[in-house]
């Protein structure tokens, strides 16, 4: 074998099994030897490079700010446990208004969490209802806090509307809602106003989380489920007093 | 010195948390792969604000999908196969080569047979890092890839060809120039050195 020779077999064999002919080549040429040496010693010192060099501490930043926006990151009191709705014995009695107040619950959780369609929503007298809007867009992290990608997409963060009137009423709904109970199913007053104040906490918290992190949809998710659990919480009492 | 065991147990634990959204458990793994993965990326970018780019993206992957995780491959081969995915990607879009064309344009003279024979200074000893980084650096594209992908990172040829969609003599052959241009180069800062002093 000659230096052109070796020069040929050498990608093959350099990191492989050794090649007889080769190798009594390389005892007889220094040049080849020479030339072997060097690059397993730059394979070789290329390894240290492996883990050499460490990023800037902004990178985690960005990385958990994402992971907050994205929802994948939790954070346990920003998770309240849900409310246990216990079914209860039925009594017939005459509730006809906790109709409208369930369905305007249950469309509640879907109208209070919508995409932000424009910055003239919150000052649109026409599309809003008298609640202070602008309140809620306050609320809103600067841009510049927002998830670059989903700026760059083009997406606005969603916006917390105020309530229909019926929902904005709640307050006033639970104590009729007690009044009535209290009248029709005394026995269970007590139950059903502890599921009320527990469910009423949960939505509560819900929206303030959703509030404090617009982007997280996890947490959209929870402002939904919460007014689900109260509206089946009026449906329960309708389906067992009718 | 960290033990190897505790080390894996640590991360076991880190794994399972960060599953429940346990934002202190993403840290730990992040820590314990950061180095490795931001390495890779500057390594084959060559630009340290891109490679945190690239690695931002490349833990963002891994954690989207770390649910998923189920422990059939070491976690650290998992997150590295995904950083290379994501650089290579990043390559793709730019319109860089993976494999390098300086292959098939290379006259005979240009080739880096024409060293042998030749009397020049000597690697042997050892090579200082910031050159070989510099030296690394100047690579073209395709043999940048190859070279760290199979040397600094350790991935065998055939794992090499799958990634970058060439044939695995490709690979060898792109890696083989690889280091004869680095041998070139380290030759000419070393010569640039002794020069100056």
């Amino acid at each position: 074998m000659n230096c052109v020779e070796a020069q040929e077999v050498l990608p093959e064999i350099i990191d492989g099994s050794p090649n007889t002919e080769f190798q009594t080549h390389l005892k007889s040429c220094p040049i080849c030897s020479e030339l072997v040496s060097d690059l397993q010693l730059i394979a070789s010192e290329a390894r240290q490079l492996a883990d050499a060099d460490q990023p800037a501490d902004r990178v985690w930043v960005r990385i958990a700010a994402e992971l907050r926006a994205e929802g994948l990151i939790r954070e346990p009191e920003a998770v309240p446990a849900r409310p246990v709705l216990v079914p209860n014995a039925g009594r017939s009695w005459n509730a006809w208004w906790l109709v409208p107040v369930a369905a305007a619950l249950l469309a509640a959780g879907a109208y209070v969490i919508k995409p932000k369609p424009a910055p003239q929503v919150a000052n649109n007298p026409a599309t809003t209802t008298p609640q202070p809007a602008p309140q809620v867009a306050q609320e809103q992290p600067p841009a510049a806090s927002q998830p670059a990608a989903q700026l760059a997409a083009g997406k606005n963060p969603p916006v917390v509307l105020p309530f229909p009137q019926e929902v904005a009423n709640s307050d006033q709904n639970d104590q009729q809602f007690l009044d009535e109970m209290s009248r029709q199913a005394p026995m269970m007053r007590a139950t059903y106003e502890n599921q009320l104040r527990t469910v009423n906490t949960y939505i509560r918290d819900a929206e303030a989380y959703s509030r404090q992190n617009p982007w997280d949809e996890d947490a959209q998710r929870q402002v939904m489920d919460a007014h689900q659990q109260k509206s089946m919480l009026y449906q329960m009492a309708l389906d067992h007093v009718q | 010195m960290t033990d190897p065991k505790q080390a894996k147990a640590r991360e076991a634990e880190a794994i399972e948390r960060a599953k429940q959204g346990d934002e202190a458990a993403f840290e730990t793994l992040y820590n314990l792969h950061k180095r490795r993965v931001y390495s890779l990326c500057l390594r084959m970018v060559s630009n340290p604000a891109q490679a945190e780019d690239l690695a931002q993206e490349a833990f963002l992957q891994l954690f989207r999908k770390i649910g998923t995780f189920r422990g059939e491959s070491a976690f650290s081969t998992w997150l590295h196969r995904m950083t290379v995915n994501v650089v290579l990607m990043n390559l793709r879009r730019k319109g860089l080569p993976l494999v390098s064309l300086e292959e098939t344009l290379e006259t005979d003279e240009e080739s880096p047979r024409k060293e042998l024979g030749a009397q020049d200074m000597k690697l042997t000893g050892s090579i200082d890092r910031l050159q070989l980084q510099r030296a690394i650096d100047k690579l073209p594209p395709g043999y940048k890839t190859v070279f760290v992908l199979h040397d600094v990172e350790g991935f065998e040829h055939n794992e090499i060809a799958e990634m970058v969609g060439c044939s695995i003599g490709n690979s060898k052959s792109q890696l083989h120039k690889a280091r004869l241009k680095l041998r070139d180069q380290l030759k000419f800062m070393r010569a640039e050195k002794a020069e100056k002093t």
